[in-house]
């Protein structure tokens, strides 16, 4: 029986690459991969029924394959003897099992990949949800070349392993141990000295595991810059071409792809060594037995007989124990990058905790001694206090660079503050739920970001549900109904590029229009009309007025004539507050705001 | 394919290699089962000497063979490394090709592919096209060589059986073809969707603010979900065709080898043939199966390959959408003049006219605003000027040379444009400003960051010009990541200096410090800036009033607030209760 327990160590070998890791080796991780790889099998526990029912075929597989041999050598021992006439019978018994082993084998296709494309489609839709899920600092941080890379490449990876390896890791491990046990039932000593070549095996895979992983890691990881190196510049492709960068990228592309080629061949070159010298261990396990088994038919302890059919029999050990070798391979790859994408799994997602879900009705928004720092030890916001009442329209100026848009950062959660807090509506903000502190509030952004669909799927973006009625009001009042009415299917025109084809004013228009249609409570727009002309803006204004009675607005713009009817004018340097007022207050004042008003005049331009 | 082909040549030798070695390798797979008959049948069984086990010959003979299977497998092996060099190389090569081919894309081919397509171009199916040509190399010698070696052999003991493998081979024709037949459309839709689902994440990733704002994540989870559905519920279908490939050649070949049971006792029967012939026919027609096999997984990659090949190819042989007029080039007489002819510009994806007609001069160093309605053609119409675009009719020249004469790398050295939109790239800030021209001393980059009035706030960064740019400049605000991009500009040098409204986010002190620093240092530069502040342009030389892609006014600010009700319109509109306030103001 200690045979059987030695031969499944392989075969938990070949699906447990990381065993080896906890020998030595500290960088590598110890025992991650191992994780990892059960962290893995465990998204097929949902898809029990499946895993049970392809069980059974590869069962029903391997005994087919398994009882054939035997049937096929009795025919050949009843041509060699004469007995002609049981030939047809053993022949059909043969014909009805080859059926039913091809019948099996297309079942078993078809239930891996439905198998495999089942998990692939929930770790890849997990990884989604995670990643629109993870915290902005996060996303703001890390190479979205790279993100994306884990998402199509890393995941692809394990779903074509998944698809490829799985039955034959089945049919592989099941042939073997019914190998064994008819093994053991012609000869222990001799099933034994075939397990010589198990453990030299097992030693050998371990070794080449720990080549392997690191290779095929650092593959995958090249593969993310290559990918980051592509999203960056074609995404750039204006800048590339204006400052005839194309050379250079080219080279910096160049660089990451032939050191990508480099490492590939590499651990391409150590996983398909594996295949060759598993048959090498192979052969020589074969005259181990072969020589052995002849010494002991000579001293007469074995019959010739059992040698030549335990001679059979290794053949066919060697053959699961072939396929699993070079499984191993593509496991390792699969689970460098399943380890990728755990990563991104395992990065907690932005807290969007509060125990308030009711809807803000109000919109009074207050910082109390807000401190922030995106950096730590370099402050950007220094006890920052303000009150917005409901329904005021409150703007914010001042220099590039003083937290405008990181107060509205902090407003929206995306960013926590260090010190201090924030309430609406009297409520910190960290209580409240995020979905409701968000869905309250409209904003537009400085980069004006549309998606890949229609015309009104993006202005509808807060919510499809709405009117067409509604759609087109709000595309009157903020202007982009010019827009729209430019483009050749109006409203159902599908912005290419998410819009790449529209100019930056025209952008922002329709950013506007989605900011309307969500009839925010509070109303932020940072820079919104930086790229509009001061005409259409003056018209948005207005829509404005009649739209934001009794709620809140919030106005970020360096052009005064944006905000000079505001209720109140909050003038911010470097993380202060250091005046506020309304415009006549402040003109009066003759202070920063004055200065900065009156640039508008002075001969400031060329 | 013919571009793909041919940069496969480059890589014949090693191809041959990795072949040759496989053809030793698969010699050395044919030729040990003899050795091991050899232990088997004279070594133990001693059929050769009644019956009695030779341990010294199998011990020999042992040695011997695993002798030739070492050599066997360090040949697999080289023919691995070989096939992998050709392969992998191959692949980089064409992923630089394709690459290169992008970088000089022009922006309309940019979006017609778009990034996310791109992007899978590059990697997946790179990776395809690289699979099938080692599999290809490595495979179909394989294959082929045990497919011709058993049906000679097989033939070579029997013409009979010959009806046997005549029987089976047209069965396992139709098997492919059909199978092949059916999944070549298949992965076509299958990398498209696989650009589909890559779009989708590129979008959301990049735009992940607007999503969080408007609380959308459960739509976009829905939108990607409805990707990743199609995805995988084609790549399902991929695999249920090719789930047909293997049991279907496995049912034929085990026929097979029951019809030489059957053909084989016949023939023994009437003692045409000895019993030992028909185990030998088991093991040819096992090799036969086993090439069949191979060729049915080489199917698999092939046609997989061969999509994604095509998807390549249309990349490299796209052609750059802007051609070099002949013979139009002749050494430019001034330094930053630029002149519209009759320019008419028509939208090329939507076909909508934007510019209509234009006539503009403008001479060496001046300075020249342009100004007008969201939507105009403002953009459009600098953006003829470096080629980013050709017009539709009409001609632009740059210093008396059309701009479709120059190299296009000659005429963007000439004109630098600082877009609207600031790019950064995740390096350093430095390296950010010395696009403008990597060969600047230190010197050179902090005056310019100076004249942008960036200096100073990139010294306040942790790490000052070394600070990294997080990822599309999301660490720095709107009004200095377009700092940094002006220093980029203004580093580059050019004749012509156009700002495409890339002073938006300034506030008004900082961007009059900017013009006038641009005034003192950049005196001779002819600059072109767009604006929608009329204070940004109230001091250029002349201003060009744009309205519905035409010139609807152009003169100083003075002529212009005198003559033309467009400009007088926009100027009310920012400047409102103005007049009195500057009066109050000097007063």
């Amino acid at each position: 029986m200690s045979t059987v327990k030695a031969t499944s160590s392989v075969a938990q070998q070949g699906f447990r690459p990381g065993h080896r890791q906890s020998m030595g080796a500290p960088t590598e991780k110890p025992k991650e991969g191992r994780k990892t790889l059960r962290r893995l099998l465990s998204y097929f526990s949902p898809e029990i029924k499946y895993v049970i029912f392809l069980a059974l075929v590869v069962i029903v597989t391997v005994l087919a394959s398994v009882i054939t041999p035997s049937l096929q050598s009795r025919a050949i021992d009843d041509l060699v003897s004469g007995a002609f006439g049981q030939i047809p019978h053993i022949l059909g018994i043969m014909l009805a099992l080859y059926l039913i082993h091809g019948g099996a084998t297309l079942l078993q296709g078809f239930l891996s990949a439905r198998l495999s494309q089942r998990v692939i489609y929930r770790l890849r839709g997990e990884l989604f949800s995670k990643v629109i899920s993870l915290p902005i600092p996060y996303l703001d941080s890390h190479s979205h070349g790279d993100i994306m890379s884990r998402m199509t490449n890393d995941a692809e990876n394990v779903s074509n392993v998944i698809s490829s390896s799985l039955s034959s890791l089945f049919s592989g491990v099941l042939t073997l141990i019914g190998t064994v046990a008819v093994m053991l039932s012609y000869s222990v000593p001799l099933t034994l000295l075939t397990c010589v070549t198990v453990v030299l095996s097992v030693v050998m895979t371990r070794v080449m595991s720990r080549l392997m992983r690191r290779y095929y890691l650092r593959r995958q990881e090249l593969l993310g810059s290559v990918n980051g190196i592509v999203e960056e510049k074609v995404t750039a492709i204006k800048t590339v071409a204006a400052y005839n960068l194309q050379e250079s990228s080219i080279e910096e592309f160049t660089q990451a792809s032939d050191e990508l080629t480099r490492i590939g061949i590499i651990a391409d070159v150590i996983g398909n060594a594996m295949g060759p010298l598993m048959n090498m261990l192979n052969n020589l396990s074969f005259v181990i037995v072969a020589a052995f088994g002849a010494w002991f038919a000579l001293r007469g302890m074995i019959s010739v007989g059992v040698i030549s059919a335990f001679i059979i029999y290794s053949k066919q050990f060697s053959r699961p124990i072939n396929e699993l070798a070079q499984l191993y391979g593509q496991i390792e790859t699969a689970v460098a990058g399943a380890e990728r994408i755990f990563s991104i799994l395992d990065t907690a997602s932005e807290d969007k905790s509060g125990a308030r879900e009711l809807p803000i009705t109000e919109g009074v928004i207050e910082f109390k001694h807000v401190d922030f720092s995106y950096v730590p030890g370099k402050q950007i916001i220094y006890d920052f206090n303000l009150k917005i009442e409901a329904g005021k329209k409150i703007a914010l100026v001042g220099s590039t660079g003083s937290g405008k848009t990181t107060v509205v950062n902090l407003l929206m959660r995306f960013y926590d503050i260090d010190a201090g807090e924030i309430t609406v509506d009297g409520e910190n903000i960290k209580d409240i739920s995020c979905d409701v502190l968000r869905d309250s509030v409209g904003i537009v952004l400085q980069d004006s970001v549309l998606f890949t669909d229609t015309v009104r799927a993006n202005l509808k973006y807060a919510d499809p549900t709405i009117t067409d009625k509604k759609m087109i009001e709000a595309a009157e009042s903020s202007n982009c109904d010019k827009v729209v009415a430019a483009l050749p299917e109006g409203y159902d025109t599908v912005l290419t590029g998410a819009g790449a084809n529209l100019s930056q004013g025209q952008r922002q228009l329709l950013t506007i229009g989605r900011a309307f249609l969500s009839y925010p409570k509070i109303l932020i727009l940072d820079e919104a009309t930086s790229s509009v002309d001061t005409r259409t803006e003056q018209h948005i204004q207005n829509a404005m007025v009649e739209l934001m009675k009794d709620r809140t607005s919030l106005i970020i713009a360096h052009r005064l004539s944006t905000i000079q009817d505001a209720d109140m004018i909050v003038v911010m340097d470097h993380g202060h507050i250091i005046e506020t007022g309304t415009h006549a207050e402040l003109l009066a004042q003759k202070g920063n705001y004055y200065e900065l008003y009156m640039t508008q005049f002075a001969g400031n331009a060329t | 394919m013919r571009i793909l082909l041919k940069l496969l040549k480059k890589y014949w030798y090693f191809a041959v290699l990795a072949a040759g070695f496989m053809v030793a390798e698969v010699y050395v797979d044919l030729y040990q089962p003899r050795m091991m008959a050899t232990i088997v049948d004279d070594g133990i069984l001693g059929l050769h000497n009644g019956g009695v086990s030779d341990l010294q010959l199998v011990i020999s003979t042992g040695i011997k063979m695993l002798l030739v299977v070492l050599a066997g497998g360090v040949c697999g092996m080289l023919s691995g490394v070989f096939s992998n060099v050709t392969g992998q190389n191959y692949g980089n090569d064409i992923r630089k090709a394709c690459f290169r081919k992008i970088m000089h894309f022009s922006f309309e081919q940019t979006d017609d592919f778009s990034t996310g397509s791109l992007i899978t171009r590059i990697t997946s199916d790179v990776t395809q096209v690289q699979q099938l040509v080692m599999q290809m190399i490595r495979g179909f010698v394989r294959c082929l060589m045990f497919f011709v070696g058993g049906t000679t052999a097989l033939l070579s003991l029997d013409v009979s059986f010959g009806v046997v493998v005549a029987c089976a081979f047209p069965l396992i024709l139709i098997d492919v073809i059909f199978v092949v037949w059916r999944t070549n459309p298949l992965f076509t839709v299958l990398q498209e969707s696989l650009d589909k689902l890559n779009s989708i994440i590129q979008e959301n990733v990049n735009g992940i603010r607007v999503v969080k704002a408007f609380i959308q994540e459960k739509t976009e989870a829905r939108r990607f979900d409805n990707a990743n559905r199609h995805l995988v519920e084609t790549q399902f279908n991929v695999q249920m065709m090719m789930s047909f490939l293997r049991p279907v050649m496995n049912i034929v070949l085990n026929i097979g080898i029951v019809s030489i049971i059957y053909i084989g006792s016949i023939q023994v029967q009437g003692g045409k043939m000895a019993p030992g012939a028909v185990m030998a026919a088991i093991t040819y027609i096992s090799q036969i199966l086993n090439g069949m096999m191979m060729l049915a997984m080489i199917f698999q990659t092939l046609s997989r390959g061969l999509a994604s090949a095509k998807r390549l190819e249309a990349v490299i042989t796209t052609d750059p959408g802007l051609e070099k007029l002949e013979n139009g080039y002749t050494q430019p007489q001034q330094k930053g003049s630029v002149s519209f002819r009759s320019v008419s510009f028509v939208y090329p994806e939507s076909g909508k006219r934007v510019l209509r007609r234009i006539n503009l001069d403008i001479a060496p160093g001046e300075t020249v605003g342009i100004i007008g309605a969201t939507g105009c053609g403002k953009t459009s119409l600098v953006s003829l000027i470096p080629r980013f675009y050709d017009a539709a009719s009409g001609k632009i020249l740059v210093d008396g040379v059309d701009v479709r004469a120059y190299d296009l790398a000659e005429l963007r050295q000439k004109v630098t444009v600082c877009l609207q939109k600031s790019e950064l790239f995740s390096t350093t800030i430095r390296d950010n400003i010395a696009i403008g021209d990597p060969k600047a001393s230190e010197e050179e980059i902090c005056a310019a960051a100076r004249a942008a009035q960036a200096d100073d706030f990139i010294r306040q960064q942790p790490e000052g010009y070394d600070t990294p740019v997080a990822e599309g400049g999301m660490s720095l605000s709107g009004g200095q990541r377009q700092r940094i991009a002006i220093s980029r500009a203004l580093l580059k040098k050019g004749e012509i200096l156009i700002f495409d409204d890339s002073t938006s986010a300034l506030d008004l002190r900082t961007e009059a410090a900017l013009y006038a620093a641009l005034r003192e240092q950049y005196a001779d530069v002819t600059k072109i800036i767009i604006a929608q502040r009329v204070a940004s342009v109230k001091n250029a030389d002349r201003i060009v009033v744009l309205d519905n892609g035409t010139i609807a006014a152009c003169g100083s600010h003075e002529q212009l607030l005198r003559t033309s009700a467009v400009y007088r319109g926009i100027y009310d509109s920012q400047l409102k209760d103005s007049e009195e306030t500057e009066k109050g103001g000097q007063a």
